[in-house]
């Protein structure tokens, strides 16, 4: 069993230390309200001795916290007193990730984190590691769960009474720029069943470790894809921070925007003016905080996909990204369960998207299981990375009937009532004049209803369900039916009454933790029936087509 | 179809009559610490509530159906919204038999599936008697099992 770096107790013992420096500081001061001999001038003795016990307690956590790689599970021991001891299977393994920030990139540290599709949490995470350690780490274990995935082929074919495997990696060859063609062009099969005969098996067993991985580059984000996702992405954290900033130093913030306002005609300062100097700053203020949030929003993005690489080492896609917080992680490619693609009304505008792969684990984003694998790229290229990837045919969208149309505009128009509804509440009470205005809003409300309907399509494809939807941020989703776990046919009772239904296609990935779960819209009910019979007959006949010919179902060389 | 033992009824308004006594107790204390509520309101609402929860009670044990088809469990139910939901065997994870206090005193128990997905996580089946909860999982196990897939997550 190995220990964390060294450089951990310290961390450790500061982060207790400066936890627990508070429990005796608060014990003094309750006891010291019952107990008259207490009093806080027992401050200077009980603070440093929280500190002391903390650190304890952090350099404890630190000789305790142990972790080694077994021949079939990944193990973790830790707890100072209540002990944890946890093994993990290589082939239950979903993502590793490796996580640097800006001082831990000064220290040469890295965090190491591994999900598995249990749980709603981390399964295991390394805080810290040193940088050639995690990455070491991170290549063992995504070897490892390679390997338990061939020995469990192997089993497979063996008792497949000794049915010839299709040749699944030899369709994957052909780009010019492959550097190791011996190596993609072997059979999983004959891998499995004459080790011998591979060069890549025989090296293994001679480096076991510290073997760089064969990477092979899929795709890279250049600085133009970069720019044009850092301005065409929002991002909701940048509203929240910007809101906490500002509940943080209203004062600052305050006298900041009376200053900005000021020369278009806004307040000297708060608590004077007129009702129209009010008006104006209100409005230079909420200009203020859209692009202050937007700015923020652009350089979140840019800093999170500095330098984004997409690659692929054996059957996992490797990625690595950032610029003060270093990320990489592997996914097994047989651990994804539904590709999406994604584009906000920028991005349409300009002919660009995004690629998603969604596996059954947690992101280092805390965005569920999913994963970038091209941020934005040309919407043709993104088109073809999806269909090399998944195999999926052009898919011929068909739409909900016009009904669903009419769905949309009594909806919408129930909640531009609402919002009237709202303003003649606040006219009651505040004496605002001319409420009625607010009747403005159902001016939106048709083209709201249409944009909606618009933008909603499935197509029910050879091997895959392709499910679109959206209009601020279009996903059109394919979901390969081997991955389907169920599938609903809804209806509530505005539904029921014009004949029509939802369909909701649940697959593993937690990414519909975030993101609603994939489903087809308003559809007439037979259609909605027809499609969730259509699925799960292809689920069982796509699951024994599987089974026979030991097929990954997905193309690692998508680009 | 199957359909659900008669008595899950009583479980369902009771836990309707539940609602309506905390609602109740909800109003009450509002008539005695912030307004002033009329006591015939009161029982008004918890009596509506009440009333509300027996038919919807009712209506609920209707539409609840579920079947064993050749390759999954598929379920019918719901009152506001009507889902239909086709939970393949293959998926299912692994199956419970579980009973709440209410449930043991009317002496029925449910069926819980669990599958790997996330939002149909967990599928219930309430009010089974025992023996045919009991049967049930097994029944459900065996076809699990049988019906393996090795692309488990």
């Amino acid at each position: 069993m190995n220990r964390l770096h060294p450089l951990s107790a310290v961390a450790y013992g500061l982060q207790y230390g400066f936890i627990w420096l508070w429990v005796p500081m608060v014990l003094v001061l309750v006891l010291g309200g019952i107990i008259d001999p207490i009093s806080p001038t027992w401050f200077p003795v009980a603070a440093p001795l929280g500190f002391a016990a903390g650190v304890a307690y952090g350099v404890g956590y630190y000789y305790r916290f142990e972790y080694g790689i077994t021949p079939d599970t990944f193990d973790v021991a830790s707890g100072v007193f209540a002990r944890r001891s946890r093994e993990i299977p290589y082939g239950r393994i979903q993502n590793v990730d490796v996580r640097q920030g800006v001082f831990q990139r000064l220290f040469g540290l890295a965090t190491l984190s591994i999900e598995t599709a249990g749980g709603g949490a981390t399964e295991a995470t390394l805080n810290f590691v040193s940088e050639s350690e995690a990455n070491r780490l991170q290549e063992q274990i995504r070897r490892r769960t390679a390997d338990a995935k061939d020995r469990r082929r192997k089993r497979e074919s063996s008792t497949a009474d000794g049915r010839e495997s299709i040749d699944e990696t030899g369709e994957m060859v052909g780009e010019g720029d492959e550097t190791e063609t011996s190596e993609t062009e072997r059979s999983v099969d004959s891998d499995s069943t004459d080790p011998s005969s591979d060069p890549t098996e025989s090296r293994r067993d001679r480096a076991p470790a510290y073997e760089q991985p064969r990477r092979r580059k899929l795709f890279d984000l250049e600085s133009r894809e970069l720019l044009l996702y850092s301005f065409t992405s929002f991002r909701p954290a940048a509203a929240a921070a910007v809101l906490g900033l500002f509940f943080i130093a209203t004062d600052t913030f305050l006298q900041l925007l009376v200053a900005i306002a000021q020369p278009v005609g806004g307040p000297e300062s708060i608590g004077e003016g007129t009702t129209t100097n009010y008006g104006i700053l209100t409005l230079v203020s909420m200009i203020n905080g859209i692009i202050i949030t937007y700015m923020l929003s652009v350089a979140y993005t840019f800093a999170t996909y500095y330098d984004f690489q997409l690659g692929r080492a054996d059957e996992d896609f490797v990625y690595e990204r950032g610029l003060l917080q270093r990320y990489s992680g592997s996914i097994p490619v047989e651990k994804v369960q539904s590709v999406t693609v994604t584009a906000n009304p920028l991005q349409r505008l300009i002919g660009y998207a995004g690629l998603w792969v969604e596996t059954a684990g947690y992101g280092p984003d805390s965005n569920g299981g999913s994963q970038s694998a091209v941020p934005l790229a040309k919407q043709g290229r993104v088109h073809r990375f999806t269909e090399n990837l998944t195999d999926v045919e052009t898919p011929k969208f068909r739409s909900p009937p016009t009904m669903a149309r009419r769905r949309y505009l009594a909806r919408y128009s129930m909640i531009a009532a609402g919002i009237v509804a709202i303003f003649f509440g606040i006219a009651q009470v505040t004496g605002l004049e001319r409420w009625y205005l607010a009747a403005v809003v159902f001016a939106a409300v048709p083209p709201a209803a249409h944009l909606k309907y618009v933008h909603l399509g499935y197509y029910v494809g050879e091997d895959h369900l392709v499910i679109r939807r959206g209009f601020w941020s279009r996903r059109t989703t394919v979901i390969p039916y081997y991955r389907i776990q169920t599938v609903s046919t809804q209806r509530s009772i505005f539904q029921r009454r014009l004949g029509l239904a939802s369909l909701v296609v649940d697959t593993a990935s937690s990414r519909t933790f975030f993101w609603a779960t994939p489903t087809i819209y308003d559809v007439d009910l037979e259609d909605a029936r027809g499609v969730q019979q259509a699925s799960r007959k292809r689920l069982q006949s796509a699951l024994r087509e599987r089974a026979r010919d030991d097929d990954l179902g997905l193309s690692v060389d998508f680009t | 179809m199957e359909s659900l033992h008669p008595r899950i009824r009583l479980l369902w308004i009771a836990q309707g009559a539940i609602t309506a006594v905390v609602l109740g107790v909800v109003l009450a204390l509002v008539d005695q610490w912030i307004t002033d509520v009329p006591t015939v309101a009161i029982a008004g609402v918890a009596a509506l509530a009440l009333l509300l929860g027996i038919v919807y009670a009712v209506r609920l044990y209707q539409v609840w159906k579920f079947e064993l088809q050749n390759d999954a469990l598929y379920l019918e139910r719901g009152v506001i919204t009507f889902v239909e939901t086709a939970v393949p065997f293959v998926r299912v994870q692994h199956v419970d038999t579980q009973f709440g206090p209410i449930e043991r005193a009317l002496g029925l128990s449910s069926v819980v599936v669990y599958t790997a997905g996330s939002r149909n996580a967990d599928v219930r089946i309430p009010g089974l008697t025992p023996d045919r909860a009991r049967d049930l999982q097994d029944t459900l196990r065996e076809l699990a099992v049988e019906s393996e897939a090795d692309d488990a997550v």
